[in-house]
Parts: structure tokens; C-alpha cells; sequence
């Protein structure tokens, strides 16, 4: 009895994730994604992803582009965070600067998600451009 | 810093490349328009290309990265279909680094009651909707393949016993089995060998030629030998483009033009002898002249310079049409040689000689001019 009683519980307890589920799925079927399926299906079968339920790749579409959206707001943070450069002659439009998308904000924003991307400051001519003329001629 | 900077720079470089290299232009393409649409929802203007290249690279991989995941899951349970679970342990394991809430309470059994899945649909409850912004076709498309017939279709039966019907048919025995073929090759080295030769008489004439007009100007101060010298030096150069553009096989032209011209230089040679280059071929020439037939006098100094090449000619041998090598040859044959020996001698060596002679009298000449 108490067996039947606690296998119940979960029983009906996946029956409403079931439910859930599947209100879930069907939700996010409503929702277009910015990244159109066939994209990211190509992505998918090229990892060796097999699923013919176009919910699981709407699913998948919907996760990246929370995470770019979630980057992406993370660089705004930073882009906006920064002192504004320019000092207009008229001040009360000193913080109106376009909102670029740089790599610095980008490469600050994505240091916590783990991704290190780091940024050619300049680019040399010669492996010696910009040593001294001593170690130069070394 | 800056070196350790440099190491990792070159290492995602060849990551970087090794995952870009598979990606096909297009696929970027549209990568790089969904990624542009995505920052501009969240509020960006503008952006660099580099960092809008290097947002493509990440969601790119994010979403090879995914599958990989779910993939191994899926592979993991003994399945090769992925569900909706494995999706979902993948996602957790992506969002471990940075977080979410429930993470203690991974793989349970209720699946939308995980983390990821929660923050999953906060997204898709607060976030406007934009859709991609074009339609984009079903790729990567595929090709028809032309599959090779099998014996079956093919209507043959093959050869071997231990071969099944159902396999692709053998190859036509023409594609691989040796026919004999005629070996029709041209002479290709004598035609090179009578090229060469030509170039080479070419280039004797222009020196020549060259050294006529050297003495001519030398001598230039007697008004009287300046003009024979000049018309000398103008059907020189005249039969020197006569010679230059014809080919050895026909030589009308060259009789025609130079019936007029001995009879000047060989007087020219007699009276003068400031022109020693003249004077040399002057025996020569009278010597040919003998030699050869009465009307067949068309000789100059140019042509003897050449070897004889053994041409194969055909057609009429008129006299005045035929061309100097034979002459030469016949002149060669009959007489003694000109240059004092007889039988045959290398043309080469004949050659050698003369433009030994030839430095020497110029020798002489130089003090002149």
C-alpha cells in the first residue's frame, strides 16, 4: 500500500511533467526564432544530431539565441558602462554615442561565459616594426 | 602577456579555422544576418566586423557544441535518435560554467522543472519575436547521384562466380584494356634542328650586317664610295629582310633582287680596299660565279655564311628559284671550297672560321673608323 501509495505520487507527478512538457513544446513552437531552422538543422547533422522533430530543433534555436542574446547584453553593459569619449559642445547630449558592437565589450562580455577571444590590437609590417634599433640590429 | 596572448590567439586561430573550414559560406551568411537581428533586439547599433564575425564563430559553435552534447547522451543510453532528455541534460551541461538555478537537482525526471529549461521559456515569454528576416531554402541541397548500373540492370552476368548480380557493373573492356596505336610521331627534332639553324643564320646576317655599315661609315668620308656603299648597305638590308622573312625553301625573290648586286659589289670590291669585308667574298663570289650556272648568279656575301642545311625540296628547280642552300652545297661540291679546302668540312667549323676571319679584318678596320 504505501509502495503503491509513493508510486502514485510520482506517477501522477509525471504525468503533469508530461503535460507540462508538451505545453511547453507546443509554446515554443508559437515562438519564431530569430535563427531560421534550416540553420541550425545544417548544424545539427553535421554533430551528428538525428531527430526528425522540428520542436527539438526550435528548441535548440531558442537556447542559442538566449545565450547570443544574453552575450550580447552583457557587451551593451560594457558599451554602455564606458565613460562617453566624446564631449559634444552642447552638454546636455554628452552620453549620446552610438551603441557599437566593439570587440573589446564583446571579449569582456564573453570572459565569463568562458570564451576567451582576444583581439589583435595592431597589426606590424616586419617581426621587427616597433622594437628598439638596438635589438634590432641583434 | 602579449606572448602568452599570442599562443592562444594562434591556437583558436587553427580551432577557429578547422570549424570554419567545414562551414560552407552560405551557412555564415545566414549566421551572421540571424546574429545581426539578434543585437539589434537587444539594443546595439552598430557593430565591428570582427566582433560580429567573431559572435557568428561562437553561436556556430554553441550550436554544434549542443549537438555534440546531446549526441553523446542520446549514444550514451544506447539510442542514436535524440529526444527531447537528451537536449535538455546538454543544455545543463552547456550553462554548467556560467550557472542556473537548480543545478543541484540535475537529471531528474521532470524535465521542465530543470534550470535550463525554465530560463528557456522566461526567454521565450519576455523576448519580442523576430523572425528571420528572409526566407531561407532547404539546405545543403542534394544532389541526384547517378549510381553505377549493376549487372542486373546492366543485363550482363559477371564473370566471376564469387560476384553477386546487385554489384555495380564492371567497367567496357575498351576503358582498360591496351589496343594497339599507330605511332605516328613527325620528325619533331628535325624540324627543331632546321629552327635552330635558321635562328642561327639570322643572327650571322644581322652581325654582318652590322659590321658592313660600321665599314661603310668608316669609309664614308669618299662621296664616291658612300653611295654603292649605302645601296650596298640597302639591299643588304633589304635582302636581309628578304632573307629574315622567306623561308629557306623558297628563294625566287632572293635571285630576283640580288642579279643586280654583284656586278656592283664585285667592281666595288675591285676599286676599293678600305671595304676588306667585300674584298674577302670577292673570290668567293667570282668562284661561285663560275661555278654555277650562267643565269644563277645571285650571290652575296649573306648566304654563304649559311650552313647547308639538307632541306628536302621539292618542285621546281628553276634557276634563278633556286634556293642558296643548294647552291651552296653545289657550289661547295664543285668548286674548292672557298675558304681553301676541299671535301666537306663542318659547318660549324666553317662558320668558326669565318667570324675568326672576320674579328681580324675588323681589327684592321677599327683604326680607320
Amino acid at each position: 500500500m504505501n509502495g503503491q501509495s509513493s508510486h502514485q505520487q510520482p506517477k501522477d507527478g509525471r504525468h503533469d511533467d508530461d503535460t507540462a512538457l508538451t505545453e511547453f513544446l507546443a509554446s515554443l513552437m508559437d515562438y519564431t526564432p530569430t535563427i531560421p531552422d534550416e540553420l541550425v538543422e545544417h548544424y545539427l547533422a553535421k554533430s551528428g544530431f538525428q531527430c526528425p522533430d522540428t520542436r527539438l530543433t526550435r528548441l535548440v534555436a531558442v537556447a542559442t539565441q538566449k545565450f547570443i542574446a544574453d552575450v550580447a547584453t552583457d557587451a551593451l553593459q560594457q558599451c554602455k558602462a564606458r565613460p562617453a569619449v566624446i564631449k559634444d559642445k552642447r552638454d546636455k547630449q554628452q552620453k549620446e554615442k552610438r551603441l557599437i558592437l566593439t570587440m573589446e565589450d564583446l571579449s569582456k562580455a564573453l570572459r565569463e561565459y568562458g570564451v576567451n577571444v582576444k583581439h589583435q590590437e595592431y597589426f606590424a609590417d616586419t617581426p621587427t616594426a616597433g622594437l628598439d634599433p638596438a635589438t634590432r640590429d641583434e | 602577456m602579449s606572448d602568452g596572448g599570442e599562443a592562444e590567439g594562434t591556437r583558436d586561430e587553427q580551432n577557429g579555422s578547422n570549424l570554419r573550414s567545414g562551414d560552407g559560406d552560405y551557412s555564415r551568411a545566414i549566421s551572421r544576418v540571424a546574429m545581426a537581428q539578434i543585437c539589434e533586439g537587444v539594443g546595439f547599433e552598430g557593430f565591428n566586423e570582427s566582433a560580429l564575425d567573431s559572435l557568428v564563430d561562437i553561436a556556430i559553435r554553441y550550436v554544434c557544441e549542443l549537438g555534440k552534447t546531446t549526441r553523446f547522451y542520446a549514444n550514451s543510453a544506447g539510442r542514436t535518435g535524440c529526444n527531447i532528455f537528451d537536449v535538455v541534460q546538454g543544455l545543463e551541461d552547456l550553462g554548467k560554467p556560467l550557472g542556473f538555478t537548480g543545478a543541484s537537482e540535475v537529471h531528474t525526471d521532470c524535465v521542465v522543472s530543470s534550470g535550463a529549461i525554465r530560463e528557456i521559456k522566461e526567454y521565450v515569454d519576455m523576448a519580442d519575436e523576430v523572425p528571420f528576416a528572409q526566407p531561407v531554402p532547404q539546405f545543403p541541397v542534394i544532389r541526384e547521384r547517378r549510381m553505377i548500373p549493376s549487372f542486373l540492370q546492366m543485363g550482363e552476368t559477371p564473370a566471376f562466380k564469387h560476384v553477386p548480380q546487385w554489384l555495380p557493373a564492371f567497367p567496357d573492356a575498351h576503358t582498360y584494356v591496351r589496343t594497339p596505336v599507330w605511332n605516328e610521331r613527325l620528325s619533331d627534332p628535325r624540324t627543331d634542328k632546321i629552327e635552330l639553324a635558321r635562328q642561327h643564320r639570322k643572327a650571322e646576317r644581322s652581325l654582318l650586317n652590322l659590321q658592313q655599315r660600321l665599314v661603310c661609315n668608316g669609309s664614308s668620308v669618299a662621296t664616291t664610295s658612300a653611295e654603292p656603299c649605302n645601296g650596298g648597305n640597302g639591299s643588304g638590308v633589304n635582302n636581309n629582310g628578304n632573307l629574315s622573312l622567306e623561308k629557306p625553301l623558297e628563294a625566287e625573290d632572293i635571285g630576283v633582287s640580288r642579279v643586280s648586286i654583284p656586278p656592283k659589289l664585285s667592281s666595288q670590291a675591285q676599286t676599293e680596299k678600305q671595304v676588306s669585308l667585300l674584298e674577302t667574298f670577292a673570290p668567293a663570289i667570282e668562284a661561285m660565279k663560275d661555278g654555277l650556272d650562267s643565269g644563277s648568279d645571285g650571290e652575296k656575301t649573306f648566304p654563304e655564311k649559311r650552313d647547308s642545311v639538307f632541306l628536302e625540296l621539292k618542285g621546281g628547280k628553276k634557276v634563278f628559284g633556286e634556293p642558296l642552300d643548294l647552291k651552296i652545297r653545289k657550289a661547295v661540291g664543285r668548286t674548292s671550297s672557298w675558304f681553301g679546302h676541299e671535301g666537306e668540312k663542318d659547318d660549324k667549323k666553317r662558320r668558326v672560321e669565318f667570324i675568326l676571319r672576320q674579328s681580324l679584318e675588323n681589327q684592321q678596320e677599327l683604326p680607320q673608323l
